[in-house]
């Protein structure tokens, strides 16, 4: 009743504010928008070229990435982490199933002696390579172990995972690169 | 069976929802008493079907019935009950139930207590706040049903809900408490918009708007607090505060909510700032859909992110309307409430709210750019990186330490035109005592610039918040010449907001003193314990004694033992922790935290805390690597927070003398009639 009587508008619209308001809204809008073609796991890593290595193995031989003809599988790993434990039966079935793929491990800030030990015991398929230094857990941006890298034979990245592996995270990640 | 009753009353609650809205709408445009009567009458009935659906829910957990897909997500028959119950907000379709059902209880009470208030502001208000409830029951209903049936063969078990929730019991408050913050601040959202759409804001209006979002604010600090807390006590890193994207999504609606709690003072009082404090309140609740966004659109990497999945899309839809109804609002309707008063001078407290006002304003833009640069970066070049703490504590801590002093001085001015003089005489004490305590602090070897000038203007604001806080009850006991204790307790019945407000404010000296203290003064150390033998780390000796295994239904638990003592005092033996569960690769580590050092009340006001975080466990369980921190006065910040909280909720509750004055004005006017 007495609202709009008593308090008559002295002004008119803010039109200034409305534009600037409305690009800012648009701006920001699309910027959210855009966070959405994101995935981390997919676009980051493929098509990237992986980080070469030269890396001495538990039996003191010599790795290299760089000339490897075969698709490569990377899996950092320690023996001081449970979910690692668990899953290395599932790489061993996978490099004993599929031979034309090259399996590392990588030990991860872990001392070379228990890694030999826990093979022992566990059970081994392909080399594990030391990386004392941390260099090359750091050059793929490993974030915590276990996590596991899919390299195709041409030395380029196509997956990711990080967290333990199973059959079925093995099976998309070797389809990507096989 | 249950999975049809769920989804039948979400439905009823959207109709609710979406019929009252409407009507409340033509209400405010053609004042129709039926219209006015209807979307009272469907706010309460939509607070009605959304609390009977959540109850439908927590019955269908209770008894893990897994033909309901929400159960057969988050149950599992070897869960505690009390952690069964809490899973509705475990999970993303819970959760998103759980909110709506806050936020009908909160329209509920809100369009109850407008059944008597002036139906034109009501009526809008409730129209908005209706709206946006159709919102989120849209959601239950469709993209985030928590109620569909589950598909194929019913599961025997499921695999429980989050192992997180199921760590700590401050991870069982944590997301309701914050719940309450964030869902409550849509009704100042509809508030403040009800006053653009009518044209006018009274006084009155005003106070009921600030006490709704002092009470969403309280809760916001408690959930902000307890968020902190858990970090602290369970994620192991020792920290409370890691400016994570979604922290900084619910620091921000607290810092424009506090902004707006001040300006509307001034409004209220001298019809200053009409414009600028409602937009503060628009935006405090565009900040919290914002934050809500964030964790659940995936767009964010963070701990707290849901995961992917439709309702990204849909939500920033919603946030899309939203800043356009607000936008238009503010553009086309301000100029209807032009201020009443200009400002009568810089010495005034009205001036001091404002600095405050754009110190406040200018840390929300700090926080919300240094969360959105990753993405604008890679928007612009492809290039991913985060910003880190440095930026945020680099930029904030400046901004942090001039809004504690300014909380120091405001208190002192009068409202109006002030006095240089006098204001110089009521801060003489305050200044004088920050100077001794900062002389003081320098001689105890406290060198660093930031801690220091944090504690001397905690001091400084302090000073002049104990003194608000006894000297109305020093005058009284003089004047009447009553009891202190009795003329403390009539001040404090009779000016509850005050006594609320200035306990906030010791609140954030508390805070402050925590945190430059936590953070300037924390000790970290690595280091290996061999079982059996004494270690010297950071003044205590650590005995590492043993280690054990335990096994409960939901999880695998490596215990490790370690005796502390300082000195000659055996301060117990805690439990740093590493917990497995089924359902997470990687293990959560549960750090054990011990109240001790010299402290000059013993346990009650411990001065430091020893952090152990358990880092590693050799093979054959005799050597331990242990993450060792202290951090002085760290309990601070636990106390300030619950003051906040405390003081919050105490100064957004109507008065009892108001309460009584609204009852004596109400039979009088029925004894006119």
């Amino acid at each position: 009743m007495s609202g709009q009587a008593s308090s008559a508008p002295k002004g008119g619209p803010n039109w200034i504010l409305l534009i600037v308001g409305g690009l800012a809204i648009l701006g920001f809008l699309g910027l959210l928008a855009f966070g959405f073609g994101e995935d981390e796991q997919e676009t980051v890593f493929s098509e990237r070229p992986a980080p070469d290595f030269e890396l001495e193995d538990l039996d003191g031989k010599l790795q290299k990435l760089s000339g490897q003809d075969k698709p490569v599988v990377l899996n950092f790993w320690a023996t001081w982490c449970v979910p690692c434990k668990a899953e290395h039966p599932v790489l061993l079935q996978n490099a004993s199933l599929y031979p034309d793929v090259q399996f590392f491990g990588v030990l991860y800030g872990d001392n070379p002696a228990k890694a030999r030990a826990y093979l022992k015991g566990a059970g081994s398929a392909y080399p594990t390579l030391m990386d004392p230094t941390g260099a090359i857990a750091a050059a793929y941006g490993v974030t915590g172990v276990p996590e596991t890298f899919f390299i195709d034979d041409t030395q380029v990245m196509r997956y990711r995972h990080n967290g333990p592996v199973d059959m079925n995270v093995m099976d998309y990640g070797l389809k990507a690169i096989r | 069976m249950v999975s049809l009753i769920g989804r039948t009353l979400v439905l009823l609650a959207l109709g609710a929802c979406a019929a009252g809205g409407v009507a409340g709408l033509v209400a405010g445009k053609t004042r129709s008493p039926q219209a006015w009567k209807l979307s009272i009458a469907m706010g309460l009935a939509f607070a009605a079907l959304m609390t009977l659906a959540t109850g439908v829910m927590e019955y269908a957990l209770l008894v893990h019935d897994f033909s309901v897909s929400y159960v057969a997500q988050v149950g599992s028959t070897s869960t505690p009950v009390a952690i069964t119950m809490v899973s509705l907000w475990s999970s993303l379709e819970g959760s998103i139930l759980f909110w709506g059902f806050v936020l009908a209880a909160a329209t509920g009470v809100f369009a109850w207590s407008m059944r008597t208030r002036d139906p034109e502001h009501g009526s809008y208000a409730l129209g908005v706040l209706l709206l946006i409830g159709a919102f989120f029951t849209f959601l239950v209903a469709g993209v985030a049903n928590p109620f569909l049936p589950t598909p194929g063969a019913i599961p025997l078990d499921g695999p429980g809900p989050n192992a997180l929730l199921q760590n700590h019991v401050l991870m069982i408050i944590h997301p309701p408490a914050l719940y309450m913050g964030y869902v409550t601040m849509a009704v100042p959202f509809a508030m403040a918009a009800s006053a653009l759409l009518a044209g006018r804001l009274e006084a009155s209006w005003m106070r009921s708007l600030r006490r709704w979002t002092l009470f969403s604010w309280s809760w916001l600090s408690l959930g902000l607090l307890l968020g902190g807390w858990w970090s602290y006590e369970v994620l192991g890193w020792g920290g409370y505060w890691a400016w994570d994207p979604v922290e900084n999504a619910a620091f921000m609606p607290w810092l424009t909510a506090t902004a707006f709690v001040h300006s509307s003072q001034v409004m209220e009082r001298r019809g200053q700032f009409k414009g600028w404090t409602l937009t503060l309140g628009l935006a405090s609740f565009l900040l919290t859909m914002l934050g809500t966004f964030m964790t659940r659109s995936g767009v964010f990497n963070s701990v707290h992110a849901f995961g992917e999945g439709p309702i990204g899309p849909i939500f920033l839809g919603f946030i899309a309307v939203c800043l356009v109804f607000s936008l238009l609002l503010l553009g086309l309707r301000l100029h209807h409430l032009e201020p009443k008063n200009k400002m009568a001078g810089v010495v005034s407290r009205e001036a001091v709210f404002l600095l405050n006002n754009l110190l406040f304003v200018a840390l929300t833009f700090t926080v919300l750019i240094g969360t959105l640069y990753p993405l604008i970066r890679e928007a612009y070049d492809g290039a991913r990186i985060s910003v880190g703490e440095p930026y945020f504590n680099k930029m904030s801590l400046p901004v942090m330490v001039a809004i504690l002093f300014f909380m120091g001085v405001g208190p002192a001015l009068p409202w109006g035109d002030g006095n240089l003089e006098r204001a110089g005489k009521r801060l003489a004490v305050p200044t004088a005592v920050s100077v001794v305590v900062g002389a003081v602090l320098f001689a105890l070897g406290v060198r660093d610039f930031w801690p220091l000038a944090t504690f001397v203007t905690a001091a400084f604001a302090g000073v002049t918040s104990i003194r608000e806080l006894i000297e109305p009850a020093v005058n009284r006991a003089k004047k009447k010449g009553e009891n202190l204790l009795v003329a403390w307790w009539q001040y404090a019945s009779r000016s509850r907001a005050k006594v609320g407000a200035y306990t906030a404010h010791l609140g954030i000296v508390a805070l402050a003193i925590g945190i430059g203290g936590s953070a300037g003064y924390k000790q970290v150390l690595d280091v290996t314990l061999t079982q059996g033998e004494a270690q010297e780390v950071l003044g205590y000796t650590l005995v590492f004694e043993g280690y054990e295994s335990q096994q409960q239904p939901h999880r695998r638990s490596e215990v490790t033992w370690v005796r502390v003592y300082r000195g000659d005092r055996d301060l117990g033996r805690v439990d740093p922790r590493m917990n497995h569960y089924d359902t997470m690769a990687q293990p959560i580590g549960t750090p054990a935290v011990i109240s001790a050092g010299p402290g000059y009340f013993g346990r009650l006001a411990p001065s430091e805390d020893l952090y152990l975080s358990l880092t590693r466990l050799s093979d054959d369980h005799r050597a331990v690597s242990v993450r060792v921190m202290t951090h002085p006065v760290i309990w601070w910040v636990w106390i300030g927070g619950l003051m906040l909280f405390g003081g919050g909720l105490l100064a957004s509750w109507p008065g009892l003398v108001k309460l009584k004055e609204k009852r004596g004005a109400k039979t009088k006017q029925t004894v006119d009639a």
